[in-house]
């Protein structure tokens, strides 16, 4: 079950969902708008590896913003920090930026409950396009989970600014 | 409303859900990490020929690096389905911070379908994968009303099937 707008106030004001900053007007009638971050990363090699540490390079946006590139993944970040242990919270994008041919996650919408972030954003422009820093990009939504609940207490915990991928740590094990 | 990860492995225990094999440490807050199988489906150009053929390959144990503006048909290490819960297979975000898309606006199961499921691969930069790597993960939701189990075509496909596979009759590894 889905939370209404209504009720996704509710639960910031009770403490059981987290959006912070928290503004009433990014409210819309089932989920919350969420904002683009202003630091940037990229990776710097053209071939990346799962299994290996892809290093990246990072800028922090000005008011002009970047232009995306199609060849390239890029990871952005949310401005608020979200979580909630109690909702499962799920990501995408907003229509408006949507219609412009950019993804903000690359097939993985879906959070872990209890895990509290500045999100990192998967951003895949179809087109060239430039984003603004503060530019209203996604939409989180929020959905009751069934059953006993082992909160989120992975890597990517506590993380502000974009995080990139730790995938290798399944090779380190 | 989505179920946990222990109610997942709860009904694991039950058979209520398949997922064969099954590792308790793949399973998250609310979801499942599922493997990637070791077959890739891909059309590849015929040489001094226009026309394409599609061919199946083995990942080799160096991986295989899938390259972008193309799809690639791959599948799941695990048979995974449920005749109670509706299955929704997403990526992963430590491989979609790598720019893989899995699932290409297609991740929702069907009610009753337990099989290999065919991923649908694609990438925005050059990237090496391997069989047998956590590629993504799957969620079970509850649904509301009478249900009909699914009996389509790809029921029966343990392998990745393309769009002409059911016309052709089952694939040959």
């Amino acid at each position: 079950m889905i939370l209404t707008g209504k009720e996704i106030e509710k639960q910031v004001k009770l403490g059981r969902i987290e959006i912070d900053p928290f503004d009433p007007c990014r409210i819309n009638p089932n989920s919350y708008n969420f904002r683009l971050g202003r630091i940037m990363k990229w990776y710097r090699e053209d071939v990346l590896d799962v299994s290996k540490r892809n290093d990246t390079e990072e800028a922090t946006l000005g008011s002009d913003g970047m232009i995306l590139s199609p060849d390239r993944i890029y990871l952005g970040h949310t401005e608020e920090v979200m979580g909630s242990d109690y909702f499962v919270p799920i990501i995408r994008a907003r229509s408006s930026v949507a219609r412009l041919g950019l993804f903000i996650h690359v097939t993985a919408d879906l959070i872990d409950i209890g895990s509290h972030n500045q999100w990192t954003l998967q951003l895949h422009a179809v087109q060239p396009l430039r984003v603004i820093p503060g530019l209203e990009i996604g939409q989180v939504t929020f959905w009751t989970i069934e059953g006993e609940v082992s909160l989120y207490q992975g890597k990517y915990q506590g993380c502000r600014g974009p995080q990139e991928s730790r995938s290798y740590e399944d090779w380190l094990s | 409303m989505i179920l946990s990860g222990h109610e997942i492995s709860r009904c694991v225990k039950a058979g209520t859900i398949v997922i064969d094999p099954f590792t308790p440490d793949q399973v998250n807050p609310n979801s499942y990490n599922y493997r990637l199988g070791p077959w890739i489906r891909m059309t590849c150009q015929d040489r001094n020929q226009d026309s394409k053929r599609v061919v199946t390959i083995r990942i080799p144990e160096e991986g295989l690096v899938l390259t972008p503006k193309r799809v690639y048909l791959g599948h799941t290490a695990e048979t995974i389905g449920s005749n109670s819960y509706v299955t929704s297979l997403i990526g992963r975000s430590s491989v979609g911070r790598l720019g893989l898309y899995l699932q290409i606006s297609a991740d929702l199961g069907n009610l009753g379908a337990a099989h290999a499921w065919t991923l649908e691969i694609c990438v925005v930069q050059p990237l090496r994968i391997y069989s047998g790597m956590k590629i993504g993960q799957v969620s079970f939701w509850r649904p509301i009303g009478a249900s009909e189990c699914y009996s389509g075509v790809y029921t029966d496909y343990s392998l990745p099937a393309g769009c002409l596979d059911h016309c052709l009759g089952k694939m040959e590894a």
